[in-house]
């Protein structure tokens, strides 16, 4: 009763935290009878609860009692499945965390990924865990609910996959972006480093998807080794003339990977896609659009290669992962 | 709708200082409120044999007015057998001495012994010594004697002497 009442007369904060692969971003919102009266960000370039970070944290809990913690789960064991009854048939549930939502699919989790995060944040006290695929499955609702449609969400170096039809989940899958090859680094920085480093540089941004095969089964960077083949001395000095773009060896580096990048994500996407059609498990259908949840600023190579390769209608809509983070808490507690 | 893996952590507004303070205090004022209802309890408690005793008294009180009364009434009926032996010994006196009064040659047939007055009824022999040895005496006694005679057969007389003694004379006494 008391309690209560005191509950009324205090602001409550609310934390959130999303760890990405080379920062975290900490989010605050201050609500007060409902209505958020401030909010701040403050972003940290560490993957795990430095001591600035920790002091920020512990800052933000100083303002209010009633605060309330919230972190995105980035557990790699996590997914989603399209019932809430036959669990069995799908993921072996020993050893997870399951919610069911609206009694049509569930999301799970690790329970020993819940633990450590719960002990990596011990001194501060997480209060709100929550998946991707909730976050994607509030964001997408309005277009959840109508047709037949792949959602992504995509992190830093996550992708929340999901396909659902009238708002029945069909598939959901959690891909880890894999981290290019040290060795592969290693080759594209002696490469940089060659007195032909232009010839690289324009081999890298004369790809032209346009020529490539969309029938061709791409499984592999097999694949991207096909596009690099693709380019042509003559289009390299021609598309040098016409941009006139000086570089630097960072701009170019950073190109090589955003490249990397989102050829990676569009191939792990489209083997998952290919893993929804084939695995008998699922009801597969077949896919025309894809939304995708953008937390991260893509560039428009991701969305050209679904198009062009998949044939899907790509829409992109940008998403401030910890303001959704924030939306999603505020609805479990107030 | 739960989306969240975990529940969040109960909040409260008090920390552990203020909770034990508050634990304090209240710990404090409820064994000052216990203090204060016992001693109300007490109070009543109190209040309540006062008004028995109040009451006890008022009814000794009542009960000492009966027994007072009861006293007075028995010392009176006292002063009155005590009154009343007086003047039956004094009676008893009067009528030894009325006895002894009376010579051996007049004999009594009736005496009535009034309040204020005698009757006396009986035989003598002749006037005179009824006057000499009777009435005599009576008249020391009585203020008042009248005596009546009726001859008989035998010469004897009878006669009746009644006296009386005043009220004012008698209160004198």
């Amino acid at each position: 009763m008391i309690g209560k009442i005191l509950e009324t007369l205090y602001t409550k904060v609310f934390i959130n935290i999303i760890v990405g692969e080379s920062k975290s971003i900490v989010f605050v919102e201050v609500v007060s009878k409902g209505e958020v009266i401030k909010s701040e960000s403050e972003s940290f370039k560490t993957n795990t609860l430095s001591s600035q970070m920790y002091s920020y944290l512990k800052t933000a809990i100083a303002k209010s009692p009633y605060h309330y913690v919230s972190i995105l789960d980035n557990s790699t064991k996590q997914g989603a499945i399209p019932t809430c009854r036959d669990i069995k048939s799908y993921i072996d549930a020993k050893g997870l965390n399951t919610i069911c939502v609206d009694k049509n699919w569930t999301f799970y989790t690790s329970q020993e990924d819940i633990k450590d995060l719960k002990y990596e944040y011990q001194n501060i006290g997480l209060d709100l865990i929550f998946s991707p695929f909730s976050i994607l499955a509030r964001f997408f609702k309005d277009k959840i609910e109508l047709n037949l449609s792949i959602f992504a969400l995509i992190e830093e170096k996550n992708i929340s996959l999901s396909v659902f039809n009238q708002g029945k989940l069909l598939y959901a899958e959690y891909l880890h972006i894999k981290t290019q090859n040290q060795d592969e680094i290693l080759m594209m920085d002696s490469i940089l480093d060659d007195d032909d480093e232009d010839d690289m540089e324009l081999d890298l941004d004369d790809i032209d998807l346009d020529d490539m095969d969309a029938d061709d089964d791409i499984t592999s960077l097999d694949d991207f080794a096909d596009i690099e083949d693709l380019s042509s001395d003559i289009d390299i000095e021609e598309f040098s003339e016409a941009q006139d773009i000086v570089r630097t060896k960072e701009e170019k580096e950073v190109d090589i990977e955003d490249i990397n990048d989102d050829y990676n994500k569009f191939i792990m996407i489209q083997d998952s896609i290919n893993r929804f059609y084939h695995d008998e498990k699922y009801n597969s259908e077949f896919l025309e659009s894809i939304y995708i949840a953008d937390s991260i600023g893509l560039s428009t190579d991701l969305k050209k290669y679904l198009e062009e390769e998949m044939f899907l209608n790509v829409v992109v809509r940008k998403i401030a992962l910890e303001e959704e983070l924030s939306s999603i808490a505020k609805a479990e507690i107030l | 709708m739960r989306y969240s893996y975990i529940k969040p952590a109960p909040k409260t507004a008090l920390s552990k200082d203020m909770q034990l303070l508050f634990t304090f205090f209240s710990v404090t004022l409820f064994m000052l409120f216990l203090t204060y209802g016992f001693l109300l309890f007490r109070d009543y408690r109190f209040e309540q044999n006062r008004a028995e005793l109040i009451q006890e008294e008022q009814d000794f009180r009542v009960s000492i007015e009966e027994m007072k009364s009861k006293i007075a009434k028995i010392e009176e009926q006292n002063i009155l057998s005590e009154r009343v032996f007086t003047k039956n010994i004094v009676l008893k006196d009067s009528i030894h001495n009325l006895f002894d009064l009376v010579p051996a040659r007049i004999t009594l047939s009736k005496a009535e012994i009034m309040q204020n007055g005698l009757v006396l009824y009986g035989i003598t022999p002749n006037k005179d010594i009824y006057n000499f040895m009777l009435q005599a005496p009576l008249r020391s006694i009585f203020h008042r004697t009248y005596s009546s005679f009726y001859p008989l057969k035998n010469g004897w007389f009878s006669f009746v002497s009644t006296n009386y003694i005043d009220e004012e004379s008698n209160d004198e006494y």
